[in-house]
């Protein structure tokens, strides 16, 4: 999942240099947690994955919320082409009861079977119900399913998996525990820190790890007054453990 | 630290494959090597494999979950596709704690997948999703 965001952060800021082989692939990359405080623009960068996802001509996208989204985020270029839209399928599980069911019985549904699975708003579902023998059943199933999905894809198929999971500006350690827990089920994660700024618009720094040894990047990514989406490179860091890993952490919340 | 086994697991594992498939037997040396990565676990897993305990259940739509009948007569399912057990072992020592890599269930659905030794069994769509909540049910 880790590729997909990167292509819609890449695509989205001009003059961003690709690196090697990362061109024309449509592979996901490794299930990846999306991080941020409230209002930070997480279901914006979903939705922005979803467009993405359903415009590489392959599966239809599966996308959880709890509730419809409010308005659709106007994104970069590809957004609200109705070909897009159409090939993303929204479902509303109201519950963690449900949302299991769902996970659970993912191999009764019929139709083809999605390339990208999101889910929104995790912490509402961890909260209630907050035994950590739940959440690691839960992150688990959700890898389980998305590696069902990979498999009715057939060879080469390969089914991302995206979620969203708001965090606290003071987290207990409760939170700290659950965080923890979801990492080891999402290599790759992906930091939305919002920035001061002013006349309305909004802007955030998204820091993105790929997990392994992959490059971790950096962009702005500015919604004017009226959703429109813009994205700049602001730096990217050879995965390189030995040098970075200090740094790296550091400027996380 | 991530949900997967470390390159020097897989790759004992995978060695112990190949050594199977040609001489039928896994051989001491990988036994010792076992027994030294995962301790009191691996003869406990091995066991779990002799009794045949491991069941792997799957329905016509492809999906596929392991089921694994533990020394205390209860059952726990392990993920195919990810590290998951259902057991209180996992969740703790792994999990929480991160004492150990894995559970004796998990690592004997490793072990009966390098043998070749698994039960197979066959059910309807309807039937594995009741197995997935099962899971779920139990643990409240």
């Amino acid at each position: 999942m880790a590729e997909t965001l990167r292509r819609v952060l890449s695509a989205g800021s001009a003059g961003s240099a690709a690196w090697p082989g990362e061109e024309n692939t449509a592979e996901a990359g490794p299930p990846l947690l999306l991080l941020g405080a409230p209002g930070s623009g997480k279901t914006a960068l979903l939705f922005a994955a979803a467009l993405e996802a359903a415009g590489e001509g392959r599966g239809p996208v599966l996308f959880l919320t709890r509730r419809p989204l409010q308005s659709l985020p106007c994104g970069t270029g590809a957004a609200r082409d109705p070909m897009r839209l159409q090939k993303i399928r929204f479902q509303y599980p109201s519950s963690t009861r449900e949302l299991f069911h769902l996970l659970c019985s993912a191999h009764e549904t019929p139709g083809p079977a999605p390339s990208l699975l999101l889910l929104d708003g995790l912490e509402e579902y961890l909260a209630e119900d907050p035994g950590a023998e739940e959440s690691a059943y839960l992150a688990a199933l959700l890898l389980d399913t998305a590696a069902y999905f990979s498999h009715r894809l057939g060879p080469g198929g390969d089914c991302g998996l995206m979620v969203a999971l708001q965090t606290q500006e003071v987290a207990d350690s409760g939170d700290a525990l659950h965080l923890a827990l979801l990492q080891r089920y999402f290599p790759a994660q992906c930091w939305l820190q919002p920035e001061a700024s002013g006349s309305g618009e909004h802007r955030l720094r998204v820091c993105l790890e790929p997990g392994g040894l992959g490059p971790r990047t950096e962009w702005w990514v500015t919604f004017q007054p009226g959703g429109k989406m813009t994205i700049s490179l602001l730096q990217t860091q050879a995965g390189d453990p030995s040098s970075d890993k200090g740094s790296s952490s550091g400027g996380h919340p | 630290m991530a949900v997967a086994l470390p390159a020097v697991v897989e790759e004992l594992l995978s060695e112990m494959a190949a050594a199977v498939q040609e001489s039928a037997r896994i051989p001491d040396e990988h036994l010792l090597s076992l027994k030294f990565v995962f301790g009191s676990s691996a003869i406990q897993a091995l066991d779990l494999v002799d009794r045949q305990t491991i069941t792997l259940i799957s329905s016509p739509s492809g999906r596929r979950v392991y089921q694994v009948l533990g020394s205390s007569g209860k059952t726990y399912i392990c993920l195919a596709s990810c590290h998951y057990c259902s057991c209180p072992a996992f969740a703790f020592l792994v999990l929480r704690k991160s004492e150990s890599l894995l559970c004796k269930h998990l690592l004997a659905v490793y072990l009966s997948q390098v043998v070749r030794t698994c039960q197979q069994l066959c059910v309807s769509d309807k039937q594995l999703t009741d197995i997935f909540l099962m899971e779920k049910r139990q643990e409240n």
